[in-house]
Order: C-alpha cells, then structure tokens, then sequence
C-alpha cells in the first residue's frame, strides 16, 4: 500500500468554526499548519447551518451596558448546571469579545446600530440580550474564516481528506493518518502537535438537525490513542426541528423566535394550544415540554408539534420576515426543498439531537490528556456541562479553537518531531486491507449506519432507562459483530465513499458504545440527560463528570471532579 | 411500500477506468416527492453503492457543494424536488475537475 508523508508543526482536523480558528492561530504564532477536512473547509461541519447567534459580553459596546464577562461566565455555569469546567468557561467568556473583533476583521458581517454599538438579540439563559447577530447566518461565518485561512501561506489545507487515525509513538500522538479522497491516496502527516476539531457526534442519531456527517470521528479516534472521553450522556436536544415532509427533516426553526420582540408566535399541540410559556424557557426545559405533549398523544400526525407564526398578532407578515431576515437560508430553503412556507402553514417540528456538550477531555490550553494532542469546538467536552445555552457554540468555536491553537503553537516552537512509529502505521492500513479483502458474505456500511441512527433515536433518546439503554447497547454490540463484513471495493480509487462509510461506520459504533456506557453509568437526571429510572438532580453525587478511561482497549467509567474557580455551587 | 418510481439518467466517469463518461439508467422507487439528495443517497443505499456523489455537506441549502447539473441546469442537490413519475438527467456540475461520478473538485470553494 502506498504512502504519502508529510511533516508539519502542528495538523488541524477539521473544517468547521473551530478548525479553522484554530489554524489562523498556528500561523500567526508562525508555525506551518495542514488542515485537513472530509468535506470543504468553511462549507462542512455544523457551523454551516448554524443560524446568527454568537454571544459576546459586549455590555456598553453592545445592547445593555450592564453586560459583562464575569455574567456571560455566571450564565454558562448556570446553564450547565454547574457541571462545566470553570477554568474552560473563563476563557469563553473572557476572549468572547475580542474573538468575534477578529471574525469582524475577516469579514464577518455583524448587525450594529447606527451607533456603531453591536445589535444583540435575547435568547433564553442569557441575562441580559448578548447574541451578536450575523447576516447569511453561520454559512457566512464559515466561508470567511475559510478564506482568512486561505490567506495564511503557512496553512496547507487539504480538502476531501478523511482522516481516520491518531498516530502515537509511545505515550505521545504525532500526527495522524487518512485517505484523500480526491486521488485515493493514503497520507500521513506527521506533526509535532495534533488539533482535533472534528466536531459533534449528533449525527449518531437518526432525527438530527446537524448534517449526517457528523458522525464524531474524534472520539474513537482519541480513545485509541488513551485520551480521556468526558460526558457523553449529555446529548442536546433542540426542541423545533422540522420532522415531516423527508426532504427538509432536520431543519431547525428557532422557538427563540417565538417572543413578542420577534415572531409573537406559539409552538402549540395538535388541538392548537399553546405549550411553552413567555418568557421561554432554556433548552433542556422546552424539549421535556414538548415530548411530553407528544407523549400524551397531543402531537401530530407525524410525531411533532407545530410551530405557528400564521396567527401573530403582530400580522403575519411582519412575522414572516422575521425568519426570512434573520434566518434567511434556511427560510428559503423551506420553500425549495418543499415548497412549505411558515406563513401560510404551521410547520410539524419536535426535539432533534442538536449538539454534543461532552467530548474529548481538554484543560483550559486545550489540550487532552495525551501528550501531543490537542481538541477544540463541538469535539471538546467539560465545560459545556449538562445544557449549553444558545448562542455560545460558535463563541466556543472561536475562543477555544484560538486558545488550542496558539498553545498548540506555543508548545510545538518548544520539541522536536517525534517520528512515526512503524508499527502502529500499519494497524492503521490494516484497517483499510481487512475492509477491502474479498470476503464471502459483504455488508454495505450504509446500511449498518441506519441500524445506528434507529437505535440511538430508539434507545437513548432524552429520556432513558437502564431497560431500554441495555437493550440498545446489545444492539450496538451485535453490530460490533457483524463489522468484518463490511466491505469496499479496493479497485476504486477517487472518492471511495463505500471505504470511508466503512470507516465511518466502525468509528459509530465505538462512539454509540462509549455514549451508551456514560448514560448507563450517571444513575441521576440532569440537564439533558433525563433517566426516567432516576428522575431526580442528584447533586450530592453526580455533580461530577463522567469520565472514559480506555484500559487496555476497554472502556472505564468513573466520575472526575468538576472545577471551580469564580463560582461554587451554594448548597 | 415504494408505488412511485423516478427514473434517473446519470452521467458516470472514473478517470482510472473510462476513456469516456457515458450514462447509466436508474429506475428508483420513491413514495412522493423527494430532494436530488435523498434521491442519490436511496440509489446508494438501495441499488448501487459506488456511485459518487459529494456527502460531507450542509443538506441545508447553504454550503453549495451538492451542485450538480440537473436537467441542464445548476442547482443544489438538496434543496431541488423531483416529483414522482419524472425522468431526469444529471451531470456534474461546472467549476472543476471531475474526480468521479458526481463529484467535482471546485476550483472556488
């Protein structure tokens, strides 16, 4: 098998907000980057459908001069219900402002009063209103972060490049291993330090809002290699995502939109009642509201609730260009894909996995508990904690994947490369040669990847129990099983995608064993984790992570301290 | 189930093995209207496996990498509808290099 090397200081996997942040970052510390991305960098991952909403404690600069770092700081810890690393949290929100100033010296447009004061809209968590607004949304945000990369003669971006492999030598990761997908080609990049920015897993479930691409290769990537896995039950639901008709599943249509300063419109039940009260309630509170509708029988035809701006009393109209302003891909997107437009009918919508609070273990550089290996954006976990509140993923994005990159610039200007192991490059092509050998009996991986997603929809939606997550674990390790079939064919070189399917898919199923294992493990309700067998927050013993430990390739469970620093629980 | 059925002329190449690109026939069974996307993704599934086309996307009308030509036409994969009973053709889109099938390697983005 042929094999391409390359060498730099520091290898960024992704494409989205945070890699691409994260690379800026290397550069400008002056150090040679390669970005790699399975897709298009600034056009794959979440931060493309990501809608405008980047918080940022602008207080006087902004909408409410009463606004600071030291609230947006308290409202995270909040949100999360206290279980967020706080020395994470305080890089969020203190570098928030001067993050986003940079993303307005790319050339992100942002919405500012005739003032020169930043436009901030409120969302539920937040204090005071601290959503800076982005026009064109995150597709916007990502495609100017992607050409401020392009502007970097130091970033080596490759693109279509499906990374599957941390390379380790000894006890530390130096690069990584994957196919470019344009020529076929097997590439290891050998590095002194290793950014993953792979972003979220929430495409392990079916009923997704995110592109099903985001599958969480991170994860199992890092668990080879002994890095720490924090939190994995703590799955976010987003309450309105649009479920019915197929072409346009997965939508989101923000109930933040709902309050009388926007749409003044109502998610009701099928008999038209109003379900979620004003003011509108954080997250993790709307989707129990709205699955217990939809439990009681009070849903729609197809298992949603509806999200309806047609009866506004502020005319529909005005409501409608609310979403067409300030939404307006995705608004239109409606209309293309199934000519459905939210003004003339209320749309079906329920909760959807939306995005990963937990992730790869990091401190607050970034960096893992791996030597030489470094996570940043949705992949990362511990600080988020049990809900995120809206608005700060992209802040995340951009004020961690600046702080993982620069100290991962920092650290890689202080060693020397350390060289690729033999021996463990070749139990990464072995996992290409057994996916390709003739075999008699051939799986195809797409179907694998839909026994997946039904099973982690079925088994460990919001509410779980012990019953059903065994059940659904005995599944995920029956199809552990059933993987050496799995097959690509070995004489299709470009854009293989039965092969990185497979791939992919290998990768699901460890990501949905370790995600299964955390929730059984946290026997209390939490956040977005809500055991129906233990209903109640248990703080006495579960304000706590839950961490993975790989022990001689097995995963571990135990629980890790949270830390404090500006705020300790008061019970 | 499926009652409906698109029938789908798609312009296949892979630059190792052809000398030419030539189109292939597909007859996919549908219940009601479905996006380019969910289209390409159920011939996949269902009937041929190495077709290419590109995956790591939006599938929310923004990223613009689904373009293919439909028709003749531009458009986004996912946020174009194909109605029951309807025989189309696609081919990649301009703006690159074909790297096989479906899938181009845009000069732009």
């Amino acid at each position: 098998m042929e094999v391409q090397k390359l060498t730099t200081d520091v290898v960024v996997i992704g494409g989205g907000g945070a890699a691409c942040r994260a690379a800026i970052e290397v550069a400008e510390n002056g150090l040679d980057c390669i970005m790699v991305d399975k897709g298009r960098p600034g056009r794959s991952g979440a931060t493309p459908c990501a809608l405008w909403s980047i918080q940022a404690p602008f207080g006087p600069r902004g909408r409410d001069e009463r606004d600071t770092p030291e609230q947006f700081f308290a409202d995270m810890v909040n949100g999360g219900h206290f279980i967020g690393d706080q020395n994470i949290v305080e890089i969020v929100a203190f570098n928030a402002c001067d993050r986003i100033l940079d993303l307005e010296r790319y050339g992100v447009h942002f919405k500012k009063y005739d003032d020169g004061r930043f436009f901030q809209t409120p969302m539920p968590g937040q204090t005071y209103p601290r959503s800076c607004f982005m026009f064109e949304n995150g597709q916007h945000m990502s495609t100017v972060l992607a050409k401020e990369v392009s502007r970097h003669k130091n970033i080596k971006v490759m693109k279509d490049f499906f990374a599957y492999w941390l390379l380790k030598s000894k006890d530390a990761v130096v690069g990584i291993v994957g196919i470019d997908m344009i020529n076929g080609r097997i590439v290891v990049v050998n590095a002194k330090n290793t950014i993953l920015a792979t972003g979220g897993y929430t495409s392990l479930w079916g009923f997704s809002d995110n592109p099903p691409t985001l599958t969480g290769d991170g994860i199992p990537m890092a668990f080879r290699v002994g890095a720490d896995i924090v939190d994995l039950e703590f799955n976010q639901y987003y309450g309105t995502d649009v479920i019915w008709p197929p072409s346009v599943r997965g939508t989101v249509v923000l109930y933040e939109l709902m309050i009388d300063e926007f749409a003044d419109g109502e998610i009701r039940d099928k008999y038209g009642v109003p379900i979620i009260k004003k003011p509108l309630p954080i997250r993790d509170e709307a989707i129990k509201t709205i699955f217990n509708v939809i439990k009681e029988g009070r849903g729609t035809e197809h298992g949603g609730v509806l999200f309806d701006i047609t009866k506004s009393p502020k005319g529909v109209e005005v409501a409608r260009d609310v979403f067409k302003e300030m939404t307006p891909k995705h608004y239109q997107f409606l209309i293309d894909a199934a000519g459905l437009d939210l003004a003339k009918t209320p749309l079906e919508v329920a909760p959807a996995s939306h995005y990963q609070c937990g992730g790869i273990y990091i401190n607050e550089k970034g960096e893992s508990t791996v030597k030489g290996l470094y996570s940043c954006g949705e992949a990362a976990g511990n600080f988020q904690g049990a809900n995120r509140i809206a608005g700060t993923a992209l802040t995340d994005t951009q004020t961690m994947g600046a702080q993982a990159g620069g100290c991962a610039a920092k650290d890689a200007k202080k060693k020397d490369l350390i060289p690729v192991d033999q021996k463990d490059l070749d139990l990464a092509l072995d996992v290409i040669k057994e996916i390709v050998a003739n075999k008699t009996k051939k799986i195809n991986p797409a179907v694998v990847k839909q026994e997946i997603l039904e099973t982690m929809d079925k088994y460990i939606a919001p509410f779980r129990d012990e019953k059903g997550m065994n059940k659904g674990l005995s599944i995920i390790e029956d199809l552990k099983e059933e993987l050496p079939k799995i097959y690509a064919p070995a004489d299709i070189n470009k854009y293989n995608l039965d092969l990185t399917e497979a791939i992919e898919t290998k990768m699901m199923i460890e990501s949905a064993e370790l995600t299964f294992g955390s929730a059984l493990f946290r026997k209390e309700s939490r956040g977005h984790h809500n055991r129906t067998d233990y209903p109640e927050e248990d703080n006495k013993n579960w304000r706590c992570h839950t961490v993975v430990s790989n022990k001689n390739g097995k995963p571990e469970y135990s629980k890790r301290a949270v830390i404090y620093t500006r705020m300790k629980p008061e019970d | 189930m499926a009652k409906e059925k698109i029938k789908a002329k798609i312009l296949r190449f892979d630059p190792d093995k052809d000398k030419q690109p030539y189109f292939q026939d597909y007859d996919i069974d549908v219940n009601g209207p479905v996006s380019i996307s969910e289209l390409l993704a159920l011939i996949r599934r269902n009937i041929d496996s190495t077709l290419a086309f590109r995956t790591y996307k939006c599938y929310k009308g923004s990223c613009q990498t689904c373009v293919v030509r439909y028709n003749g036409k531009v458009v986004k994969a996912c946020a174009t509808q194909i109605m029951p009973n309807s025989e189309i053709t696609l081919e990649p889109a301009a703006g690159g290099k074909v790297v096989r099938d479906l899938v181009v390697d845009f000069a732009a983005m």
